[in-house]
């Protein structure tokens, strides 16, 4: 398969998602009410902490957590209901594997990149932390989304193949992204202080990059019989 | 152009239950070739099994399309399936479903293609799969398996829910794809009044 087709291909499977999700609108609202729920909660129950030295390390920690819930709520969602509405077969009958991956790893990115942008602005505003270096957690918010996205993704084929569902995501969900919340995290709180974090940044990237490959390869195995 | 389907010695069991046991057959281009049995008798699965959907245990699948063999994933995408198990995306239209299924399978008119097989079987273009009648929805899987113009058909109880329109239409397009060269492996519960049987393979319960 050429490399044009293919990018056909992932951009139509990146399409359809958004249009069927901008029809029926389940997994943005899921995530998105799942996130601001979480996030109300924590700011009232914590309240504006402004610089408070001992607890500001402890604002990221929180901030992953609500991402890390809600993209759970939501995106494993992308293979689950195309093996419940029965269109799985379809799909796998004509797309090429790794295509379907690309085009689903992107717009579960694209979901991330929403929860992101409209969470982590309110978060940081309600509980009134400043944040020393917000271009180095700009980039850390877009590394740890992407291996969200990837790894999400990845979990969620495994999970839709199985017969048991219910708490297979979490299962898988704890030795796959737990190296790279750990990661995520200890970016965040070094520019949230005004640290460097430029090697917990490179391996952040270099773990996205792990994740990328690996669903690339593992992928087309568990997709087909 | 030499396009054939054989499959030998086919064994399929889900745990304990034996589905398929031994089972063989062949189809060679402008041929049809059908596969009756009771309900659970393992239709469905052999059609998956040729499809590529699921991996016999035992037995070997061999599919030749214009005088190239092809191996499990390029049979995967050259096979027009039809089966009551398979839906398409109910929040798309039916024009939007199979211009996106078009655009997987690279059908290079994929628009006019999707539009011409719409109106061929009597199918609205602009509305939403899931507002379809359970006939209509089966129309719409027949477009989908044809959309890319396949050598194969494989097709799985085809005149489910349709009414006696949808019935000749089903046996006028199987008669042009078999005249076309093309084959086709058909599966339903009793012998069907079809254009021609080249082919008969019985399957015990």
């Amino acid at each position: 398969m050429g490399m044009l087709s293919w990018l056909r291909e992932t951009g139509a499977i990146l399409a359809k998602e958004w249009r069927s999700e901008s029809r029926t609108r389940v997994a943005l609202s899921t995530v998105l009410l799942f996130a601001t729920t979480t996030l109300f909660v924590v700011s009232i129950a914590v309240g504006p902490i402004g610089g408070a030295p001992l607890v500001k390390p402890i604002m990221p920690v929180l901030l992953w957590i609500i991402l890390l819930f809600a993209t759970s709520a939501g995106l494993p969602r992308t293979f689950v209901h195309e093996e419940e509405v029965q269109t799985a077969d379809a799909l796998r009958l004509a797309g090429a594997p790794t295509a379907i991956f690309a085009g689903k790893c992107l717009y579960n990115l694209a979901l991330v990149a929403v929860l992101e942008a409209l969470v982590t602005p309110l978060f940081f505003g309600l509980l009134g932390v400043e944040v020393e270096r917000p271009l180095e957690l700009m980039t850390i918010l877009l590394a740890g989304g992407v291996g969200l996205a990837v790894g999400s993704t990845l979990i969620a084929a495994i999970v839709a193949q199985a017969q048991v569902r219910g708490t297979l995501f979490a299962v898988l969900a704890f030795p796959i992204l737990l190296p790279l919340l750990k990661l995520a995290v200890d970016g965040s709180v070094a520019a949230v202080l005004g640290e460097p974090a430029s090697a917990t940044l490179t391996l952040t990237f270099l773990y996205d990059g792990v994740l990328i490959v690996a669903g690339a390869m593992l992928f087309p195995l568990i997709w087909n019989p | 152009m030499e396009t054939e389907l054989i499959f030998t010695d086919i064994y399929r069991s889900f745990g304990r239950l034996r589905v398929l046991r031994g089972l063989s057959g062949a189809a060679r281009g402008g041929e049809l070739l059908l596969v009756t049995g009771r309900n659970g008798s393992g239709k469905s699965t052999l059609l998956r099994c040729l499809a590529g959907l699921m991996r016999p245990q035992r037995g070997e699948i061999h599919c030749r399309v214009n005088g190239r063999a092809l191996d499990a994933a390029e049979r995967r995408r050259a096979v027009g399936f039809l089966s009551p198990e398979l839906e398409l995306y109910g929040e798309l239209t039916t024009l939007e479903n199979l211009e996106f299924f078009a655009t997987l399978r690279a059908v290079p008119d994929g628009r006019e293609r999707g539009r011409a097989l719409l109106e061929r079987l009597g199918l609205p273009t602009e509305r939403p799969a899931r507002a379809l009648s359970s006939g209509m929805r089966q129309r719409l899987r027949l477009a989908w398996a044809l959309l890319h113009r396949p050598q194969v058909l494989l097709f799985d109880e085809p005149m489910q829910n349709l009414d006696q329109p949808g019935r000749s239409d089903v046996k006028a397009l199987l008669g042009e794809h078999l005249e076309a060269g093309g084959l086709a492996v058909v599966a339903n519960p009793d012998r069907l009044d079809l254009p021609k049987v080249d082919g008969h393979v019985e399957l015990a319960a």
